[in-house]
């Protein structure tokens, strides 16, 4: 066996994982769409309600709002400048896993606000609650059309691409687990919803609900697995 | 299963990162690999040993001891 007792210790303090802090970022980045939203949809709701003068309550609550979007902004470049300065050095799918995923993550804002402009913009009643005119409400026809060529076009040549050229076997692993996790989590949840329903205990399955629980448990244990 | 990555990376005064550029992996896989909680394929294996002119199971230790006689 070779003797490695007399390694230089310079190197092997614990330079640890860099979960939390990219989980920082991601919490911040998401919060900053999620609040933006919040803005457009009291904003927008005020206009639909006749467009009268703010009061000093609403006007207090918007500030508030852009208070918190503006710590969550902070936060954001914050721990985004930490992650920067250890200057370490990327490999070149390191760099293209970081670009795609910033990609991604805009092309999901903008089909998020695309999606809420269609749905809007076609809502029958102004009044309707906003979930179901995300989810569940009629779009025009084009407004659906695009979605679907960025859901059905777009995302597989991305996945392929990002499978095959970005990320590393570790990564790779990781995403499998979170595909594992996912999918058991679908076969055990999903009859259970539909049985209680059939009991009647719970309200119909909703297919959104189902597809958004299992893509969930999928990240959310693909970011346990590649950064714990 | 246990490794000397960490040691070894160590005498070339490597960071986890500049380990990860000569292997192509990122510093994310490295910490993984020297804290045990992944295993890296053979190939990528091989090619750790082969960076470090080491032989596999110099670097790696599935903490086998031989059977009772103590043949594998």
């Amino acid at each position: 066996m070779t003797d490695l007792t007399e390694a230089p210790m310079a190197k092997l303090e614990d330079e640890g994982s860099n979960g939390r802090t990219v989980l920082w970022i991601l919490l911040a980045g998401f919060g900053i769409v999620m609040v933006a939203g919040v803005i457009a949809g009291f904003v927008g709701e005020h206009q639909a309600d006749g467009d009268r003068a703010f009061s000093d309550f609403a006007i207090g609550l918007i500030a508030g709002v852009v208070a918190m979007m503006a710590a969550l902004g902070v936060a954001f470049w914050r721990y985004d400048k930490k992650l920067k300065a250890s200057g370490e050095p990327m490999t070149r799918r390191e760099k293209l896993n970081r670009n795609i995923i910033l990609t991604c993550g805009l092309l999901g804002g903008v089909m998020g606000a695309v999606m809420a402009a269609g749905g809007f913009l076609n809502a029958p009643d102004k009044s309707a609650d906003p979930l179901s005119v995300l989810f569940t409400g009629p779009m025009p026809v084009a407004v659906a059309l695009a979605l679907v060529f960025f859901w059905a076009v777009v995302i597989p040549v991305v996945a392929w691409f990002w499978h095959t050229r970005a990320i590393d076997e570790q990564e790779a692993s990781a995403y499998r687990d979170g595909g594992y996790y996912a999918a058991y989590a679908y076969l055990i949840l999903a009859p259970v919803w539909w049985l209680l329903w059939r009991g009647g205990l719970l309200p119909e399955p909703n297919g959104v609900a189902i597809f958004l629980i299992f893509s969930l448990i999928w990240s959310a244990v693909w970011f346990w697995k590649k950064y714990r | 299963m246990k490794n000397q990555l960490k040691v070894l990376r160590a005498m070339r005064n490597w960071s986890q990162a500049e380990l990860g550029l000569h292997l192509d992996v990122s510093r994310q896989a490295i910490n993984a690999i020297e804290t045990g909680k992944y295993d890296p394929s053979l190939p990528l294996a091989f090619k750790i040993a082969r960076l470090f002119s080491i032989p596999i199971e110099e670097i790696f230790d599935d903490g086998f001891d031989g059977g009772p006689d103590g043949k594998a």
